[in-house]
């Protein structure tokens, strides 16, 4: 120990590596206990996010350029898919708007002010993104002053691909849906049985990034195809967020629950823009 | 104008900070290959090359201190992770170019292991503290993915930091030395 002590190189050393494990495991903490980022934190966070606003214009630029000639490659074959699905779409705007009135009249019966599924929208662009390939965040330009709190669920391209982490000033990190963090809040979701019955579940990720339906208690009777959506019970997310749709529906390795494998319906790879969900009723 | 200088590299990593972030989130689609992906190395290949194209600045140390905090808080949340890293690789660079070639191929096979380690680094501060569970071998094939970009980027940077690292060494201005 003598020895130890007097060897200044290896205690130096020695300090510094317990230094870091102490800001390293004070930082993790921090992040997950706080709904709000520390002051100092949050004003670097701006600042950083400023600077990539600033360049990520002319890169947008580029990269915008690059996916409309992509699109106009796909022009035809996407012209012939709205055109079957047009011809749907006016029986079902008819049919939305009779709901919609007959749900605010059922509403106001019954004094109803704030329902699992009332939610307010705010829209932001994706800046940036984690450099390495473990975490799933992502960083866009929006945060507090726009409304956006932590664990509010972000969609993209017609489903949900994660939820707020930290909500700076002007500026948000979303983890996406696929992340492996452990201590990652997971979407409480459900799904209509073929018997009619609601299946409730919650949204894990399996050993090769797949998102899988589970907890659930009969998961057989879910056909693929199904579609996946918030059930609104986890206190976060409003009811009827899709989630993505059933695949395949397999026992778990021990046998002993349903493992049901989902396509995500939101576009995780390529989120440029996204749609941060606020719920409406109390928490 | 000698303030400015002094600082310019560091305004030079802020910059590479940034781009990290953008490359990252623009051509994630194309650093994967199957499902193992490669991570954006330009913020720790940049400060490699600062140690070794410039092995005499000790105040580099505090560069890669101060751009390794902003980046962690910046892409993570968390600290201990860029923190880490840019320091050390920058000091042992530095230790390293004193008796290495100063040849490109050299210096592209120290960065290649520089990169190499970040990312095991990387992977291991996440498994440790629970934000990412990725298996050993998911590791291990992410890491051959990771080589081929980072001999990419490393291509792409070299002349630049080369010429920023021994032009405008950090908190040094070069002018006061020159008669």
């Amino acid at each position: 120990m003598k020895k130890f002590l007097q060897n200044k190189k290896l205690l130096s050393a020695f300090i510094i590596v317990i230094v870091v494990l102490v800001v390293l495991g004070g930082s993790v903490s921090l992040r997950k206990k706080r709904n709000t980022p520390l002051l100092i934190q949050s004003l670097g966070n701006d600042i950083v996010a400023l600077g990539t606003r600033i360049v990520d214009v002319p890169v947008g630029w580029i990269s915008g350029g690059l996916n409309s000639a992509h699109d106009i490659l796909n022009t035809q074959e996407e012209n012939n898919h709205l055109k079957r699905e047009i011809t749907n779409l006016g029986q079902t705007k008819v049919r939305n708007s009779a709901l919609e009135k007959e749900n605010r009249q059922l509403k106001s019966a019954l004094k109803l002010k704030d329902t699992l599924s009332g939610y307010t929208l705010v829209n932001a662009s994706v800046i940036s993104r984690s450099p390495d390939t473990w975490s799933d965040l992502l960083t866009i330009n929006k945060g507090s002053s726009a409304g956006i709190r932590k664990n509010m669920a972000v969609m993209c391209g017609g489903g949900v691909i994660g939820r707020i982490v930290e909500a700076n000033a002007a500026s948000s990190k979303v983890e996406l849906i696929t992340t492996t963090d452990e201590s990652a809040n997971r979407f409480s979701v459900q799904a209509d049985a073929v018997n009619g019955k609601t299946v409730h579940g919650i949204i894990t990720v399996t050993s090769n990034n797949n998102l899988a339906f589970t907890q659930v208690v009969d998961g057989r009777k879910l056909k693929a195809g199904t579609r996946v959506y918030t059930s609104g019970m986890g206190g976060n997310s409003p009811k009827g967020l899709l989630i993505g749709t059933v695949t395949t529906t397999t026992r778990d390795s021990f046998g002993l629950s349903d493992q049901i494998r989902i396509k995500p319906a939101g576009d995780i790879n390529d989120p440029s823009v996204v749609t941060v969900i606020e719920r409406q009723v109390a928490n | 104008m000698s303030i400015f200088r002094k600082w310019v590299l560091a305004i030079a990593m802020f910059v590479a900070l940034i781009v990290d972030g953008i490359c990252s989130f623009y051509l994630h689609q194309f650093m994967n290959y199957d499902s193992f992906g490669a991570a954006s190395v330009i913020l720790p290949i940049s400060m490699m090359l600062i140690g070794l194209f410039d092995d005499t600045n000790d105040n580099e140390i505090w560069l890669a201190i101060g751009t390794g905090i902003v980046a962690d808080i910046y892409f993570y949340g968390i600290i201990g992770i860029y923190t880490v890293f840019l320091p050390v690789s920058c000091w042992i660079c530095q230790k390293v170019a004193r008796f290495l070639p100063e040849v490109f191929w050299a210096r592209l096979i120290v960065t290649l292991l520089g990169t190499t380690v970040f990312v095991a680094y990387d992977w291991l501060v996440f498994k440790a503290v629970g934000l990412a569970d990725a298996s050993v071998y998911t590791l291990l094939m992410s890491l051959l993915v990771n080589l081929g970009w980072s001999a990419v980027v490393f291509v792409l940077v070299y002349w630049i930091w080369g010429n920023l690292a021994q032009d405008y060494p950090f908190l040094i201005d070069l002018n006061a030395y020159r008669v």
